[in-house]
């Protein structure tokens, strides 16, 4: 709703320019105009939203590992120059390179990289998670990750789960396996509730970490400023600041970037796009997002949606061609399976999308089912963007064949409040990836270890449907612990096929993230989950 | 046009009956009323706008949802006067509907506010005390507030959709009439046939029924058409910010906000929703400004 | 005659912090109905429920709801409004980078409001029932009939986009943002005090569009009231008694009748003010102007408590003052009514 409000005006600027030339962007600057209203804080283990991690993960903070930005599929090095993992697959070892360093050119060791990883644990937030699923925990963090020498640290797993998957899951581009100054953290830390804070509130306005760029100012809503380190281990970042500007609307951002009062516009709407396509001076560069959007079906004590055929009705009510041609160009690729393209072990993009609009179809499967003359439930859905245009489309195609589904848009905070609470009918949400894995969406769509309401795994969006296959946690799990490749990806498209005519939910697209630059900006490397500020030069 | 000797008897010099003195009345300030040529303007758009409503299923038979994505944001034309919205929905059909919608909430927040606000302010009047200081506090708390801020404060409380905002926006309407029906209240509490009744054995419910509200009622009935297009407005400004009516409900408010992201290329799915607003509030201010000549020429002119 | 107003004084003080603690208690317990979870708005859907209850902690929203809000007043009275959730700043920082913004909105609409009101008002008094009083009620009329958000929307389009007459959204071109520091907080202002005249217009070619718009709202009330205050001490026998000395019709009008009303005037002025802040709200979102109501909105939507709560604290104050004041200015200047 809140991103509603800020695309307030969208506008054409059919003018000459009003107040003359405008003075161009700075030479040594990468300007960019972009929303900052979600961001509170830049420690990194507490971001929870994707700018704070565009910002912050690899441009101030570089990670252990990264992805190849021009294969998702590749880890190469970051701060850590090599890893290994012993035989018996229970521990994982990274060798740190030994010119690393904070901004302020103090060296940074592996007791820094072990004490940050411990931390993002003993936070508890968020992020901790991306550790925790993979047996880490607060008791035994001290134990399980260690610095044993000034470049080493050793993690103790408790399960041989494959270095690959590890890696991708939970060090490649993470916020958790950054190098945060722990001298800098403990000198700065706040007491609260007898417990120290570890730092969070000191880098809450900017992190002391080894990386391109640093935090030099922040004023919310207003600007984000970040300077060059001189002492950063890699290529020496083409710009010497980047300045990030909040501004709300796609019409402002637009106006800018045509002027060059802006170098990169990050939040443009269809219309203002579609306009730019045709400007010679603006490049637009599309990239699929690892991020879903889908309707959730909750089957708690629901005979009607409880039904598998009922579930698979819905995918007919979908107008998937029909959607891409008119409604999704800029925002999103249509898509019915769980896994994001372009994650290890997705269904490419045939297999992965084999429903059209079929109200036939969705009629015979609803009366077979049992509901011959339909029924009627209740969708909510966040106001954001496109998404009610979606809802609508469906609730048309629905009433079709008898089903009458009653919209409720709501804020944000609102719509996971009832998901998480179990109190919904149908809700249309959509989910982030954390990695290109096909774990990462079977892990929390289709992995389901505890269906009762007691259990309130509220971090899984397929807990909050109720639905549970005993089958399909055997299998997921079986996948994770799978050193073979080309078995895992095997298991992994066996789970998919299931999922998507069985379960819970309904895919209905999978989110594009449009960026657009103007040419006089050179290099700059836009790959799905790193934006590299560092790369670009002018 | 009337008969003869009824006219004469509608306007005979003296009545013989309570009946009779009031048919006179309400002919005489009706007489006033069309002489009036704002006010009869004002009047007779909300009345189009009734018939509009009424008479939607006819204007527009295909609904106001009826989708077509090919058709979507086609400017105005013979086959779509208003053009096309977003989802390829005609603009007039919705338009049409919307009234009704309209309409309803102002009716709504009407027949909440006025009867709460009689309630509260002729208790307050007539019983004084501490029952009208109580009452009057929370008057003064509920008045401290501008309208559209506590309706917003509401509707975030209770939640969006066309019910929690009438129900919102009454609680903001019906102060501003207590405090009148306050004021007319004491004005009468102390007059002679007041007493008259209550020394007859009148109850205080009886008396204020029967005798203090339909004195007060001309003013609070000027009050509301005047604050009515203040809450169409406000109205407006919820279902602006998503707190009104929800999709696909063709709330005028709503229509307006969505069309802000395609002002640029479709500018009509903004900005007629706003013209018809401004025809509304504007009818009923009109029409308010008549009837406070007619009912009320006391207050400011 | 002092004790008497003091009595007064006294009196009308405590009934307004009496409206102000129950304004203060039906803001809260709404607040705490908000079905919007603030802890969400931080940890975010993906976060599980260990998380979400230790931020639901370190928030205090596990206490009964009685202590949170006697917390809550005590920490108000010492001037900490709490951090808003959506910021990551103290509430008490934000308002103050945010009042300024709308007060200089409020004060350019109110300049158009008396500038043009006044006289129009004077002069479709005298001139009762001619063209220029029709003319001005129905100008008036409009201006209360038109919802400002939606004349914002279509001004932008023709003056903005199509005319190219007027700044965009936001108080400046994105090109001057840094350009001027903050002194007092008034984009204007502090251009001036710098002597940065190209900022200085382009500031108020930002301030123009939502500045006139705010200030024809303004612009009507005024008028009417200054039109119906006008006819009030025209209809006074002193004014024709004047005109019968032969003191020509301006002249009365300027020495007596006009001085007569200033002080209603200044009364009205003042409330047309503080009803600026409503009018602020809707206007602030379409112009993307980061003021108060622009603050306000976001909080509301966020569901961040502190925010909010602060906002409607101000709002009520402002209010309850103003009330008062001109309570009081009534009885000091106006010998009628003590």
């Amino acid at each position: 709703m809140t991103r509603a409000l800020r695309a307030a005006v969208a506008l054409t600027v059919l003018l000459l320019s009003a107040g003359g030339g405008q003075a161009a962007t700075p030479r040594d600057a990468l300007v960019m105009a972009w929303n900052l209203d979600a961001l509170i804080t830049f420690d990194p283990p507490q971001i929870g939203e994707l700018n704070g991690n565009d910002i912050i993960v690899g441009n101030v903070c570089s990670t252990l590992v990264q992805y190849d930005p021009k294969d998702t599929s590749r880890i190469i090095p970051g701060t850590a120059e090599s890893w290994s993992s012993s035989p018996d697959g229970l521990t994982l070892t990274f060798k740190l390179r030994s010119d690393l360093k904070f901004p302020d050119g103090t060296p940074a060791t592996a007791e820094d990289a072990a004490w940050s990883l411990q931390r993002a644990v003993l936070l508890g937030y968020f992020s901790s998670s991306t550790l925790t699923q993979w047996g880490f925990n607060k008791d035994q963090i001290a134990d399980q990750i260690q610095a044993t020498d000034a470049n080493t640290v050793v993690l103790k797993l408790s399960k041989p789960y494959p270095a690959a998957l590890l890696l991708s899951a939970a060090f490649a581009n993470s916020n958790v396996a950054v190098i945060l100054s722990k001298a800098a953290g403990l000198k700065n830390a706040k007491t609260i509730d007898g417990k120290s804070d570890l730092g969070n509130a000191f880098f809450k306005t900017g992190p002391v970490c080894v990386g391109p760029y640093h935090v030099t100012r922040w004023d919310a809503n207003d600007v984000v400023v970040l300077e060059r380190n001189e002492n950063f281990f890699g290529p020496k970042p083409g710009l010497r600041r980047v300045i990030i500007r909040h501004v709300p609307e796609s019409s402002a951002q637009r106006l800018l970037l045509e002027k060059g009062d802006v170098d990169v516009a990050r939040l443009l709407n269809t219309d203002d796009l579609k306009a730019l396509e045709a400007n010679k001076d603006i490049h637009i560069e599309q990239t699929l997002m690892q991020r879903m959007t889908y309707m959730s079906l909750n089957t708690t004590n629901d005979p009607i949606l409880g039904n598998p055929k009922v579930r698979e009705a819905f995918r007919y009510l979908i107008d998937y061609d029909g959607l891409a041609n008119t409604i999704l160009p800029y925002k999103g690729v249509p898509r019915a399976d769980l896994v994001p393209a372009g994650a290890f072990g997705a269904l490419d993009r045939k297999e992965g999308q084999p429903f059209s609009l079929d109200l036939a179809k969705a009629k015979q499967l609803l009366t077979e089912a049992g509901y011959p003359d339909g029924f009627s439930k209740k969708m909510i859905l966040s106001a954001n963007d496109i998404n009610p245009a979606i809802a609508q489309h469906v609730a048309t195609n629905a009433a079709k064949v008898g089903i009458k589904l009653e919209l409720e848009q709501m804020a944000d905070a609102n719509l996971f409040t009832r998901g998480r609470n179990r109190d919904f009918e149908v809700q249309l949400i959509e989910w982030q990836a954390q990695y290109p894995d096909a774990d990462a969406m079977v892990s929390r769509h289709a992995t389901n270890p505890d269906a009762r309401p007691e259990a309130k795994l509220v971090g899984y969006p397929v807990w909050r449907t109720g639905w549970q296959s005993t089958d399909i946690n055997t299998k997921a799990e079986a996948a994770r612990l799978e050193q073979d490749p080309q078995k895992r990806a095997a298991i992994y498209k066996e789970i998919q096929q299931y999922m998507m005519h069985n379960g819970p939910m309904a895919y209905i697209f999978q989110t594009i993230r449009p960026i657009a630059v103007r040419t006089s900006v050179k290099d700059f490397v836009i790959a799905p989950f790193s934006v590299d500020y560092s790369s670009a030069s002018k | 046009m009337m008969n003869a000797s009824f006219r004469l008897w509608l306007t005979a010099d003296v009545t013989t009956t309570p009946w009779q003195a009031r048919l006179q009345r309400a002919y005489f300030g009706w007489r006033r009323l069309c002489g009036n040529r704002l006010t009869m303007l004002g009047l007779a758009v909300l009345l189009f706008l009734v018939m509009v409503a009424a008479l939607a299923p006819l204007i527009a038979p295909e609904g106001y949802d009826a989708q077509s994505l090919a058709d979507r944001l086609a400017a105005p034309s013979a086959a779509h006067w208003f053009g096309t919205d977003d989802l390829g929905r005609d603009v007039l059909a919705r338009m049409v509907y919307g009234t009704r919608v309209t309409l309803m909430i102002a009716c709504l927040v009407a027949v909440i506010a006025a009867p709460l606000g009689l309630l509260v302010g002729t208790a307050a009047g007539y019983f004084g005390g501490w029952v009208d200081t109580v009452l009057m506090r929370i008057n003064d708390v509920f008045l401290s507030f501008p309208g559209l801020i506590l309706a917003l404060g509401f509707v975030a409380a209770l939640g969006p959709g066309i019910r929690n905002s009438v129900i919102a926006i009454a609680l903001t309407a019906w102060p501003p009439i207590a405090r009148l029906a306050r004021a007319e209240t004491l004005t009468l509490r102390n007059a002679d046939y007041i007493a008259a009744v209550r020394i007859q054995g009148g109850s205080a419910l009886r008396i204020i029924l029967h005798h203090v509200v339909p004195m007060c009622l001309p003013s609070v009935v000027v009050r509301i058409t005047l604050a009515m297009a203040g809450i169409i407005i406000t109205a407006a400004g919820l279902g602006f910010l998503g707190l009104g009516a929800q999709p696909p409900m063709p709330e005028w408010g709503s229509m307006l906000s969505s069309g802000r992201a395609h002002l640029s290329g479709a500018w009509w799915i903004s900005a007629v929703p706003g013209i018809a607003i401004v025809m509304t509030s504007l009818a009923f201010n009109l029409l308010g400004d008549g009837l406070r000549d007619v009912l009320d020429p006391r207050s400011d002119s | 005659m002092h004790l008497s107003i003091l009595k007064a004084v006294a009196r009308q003080a405590s009934s307004v912090s009496t409206t102000l603690l129950g304004l203060l208690a039906l803001t809260f317990f709404m607040g705490r109905m908000l079905p919007i979870d603030p802890v969400l708005s931080i940890v975010g859907d993906q976060a599980d429920q260990s998380t979400y209850d230790m931020v639901h902690r370190q928030l205090g929203l596990d206490k009964p709801l009685y202590v949170q809000f006697f917390l809550y007043i005590r920490s108000m009275l010492s001037g900490d409004f709490g951090n808003a959730l959506f910021t990551g700043h103290r509430v008490a920082d934000d308002l103050m980078k945010v009042f300024p913004a709308t007060v200089e909105l409020a004060t350019f609409a109110i300049i158009i409001g008396v500038g043009i009101g006044v006289p129009l008002g004077i002069v479709a008094a005298v001139y009762r029932g001619s063209v220029i009083d029709h003319f001005a009620r129905v100008v008036g009329l409009l201006g209360y009939s038109s919802p400002a958000f939606w004349l914002g929307l279509m001004g932008l389009i023709l003056f903005y986009a199509t005319l190219g007459w007027v700044g965009g959204p936001g108080r400046l071109d994105v090109g001057f943002m840094d350009s001027v520091g903050t002194h007092t907080g008034f984009t204007t202002i502090d251009a001036l005090w710098e002597g940065d005249m190209e900022v200085f217009w382009n500031a108020v070619s930002h301030l123009v569009l939502p500045g006139s718009i705010l200030g024809y709202g303004s612009m009507a009330y005024i008028s009417r009231m200054t039109r119906s205050f006008m006819l009030e001490q025209m209809a006074q026998e002193y004014i024709v008694a004047a005109r019968v000395k032969g003191l020509s019709g301006w002249a009365v009008i300027r020495r007596h009748a006009f001085r007569n009303i200033l002080v209603q005037l200044v009364t009205v002025i003042a409330l047309a003010y503080a009803f600026l802040l409503e009018g602020a709200v809707l206007t602030e979102t379409v112009f993307a102007w980061p003021g108060f109501g622009h603050y306000l909105v976001a909080g509301l939507l966020a569901g961040d408590m502190n925010a909010v709560l602060a906002c409607v604290l101000i709002v009520g104050i402002i209010f309850v003052g103003l009330n008062l004041i001109t309570d009081l200015l009534y009885r000091l200047l106006d010998p009628r009514t003590r």
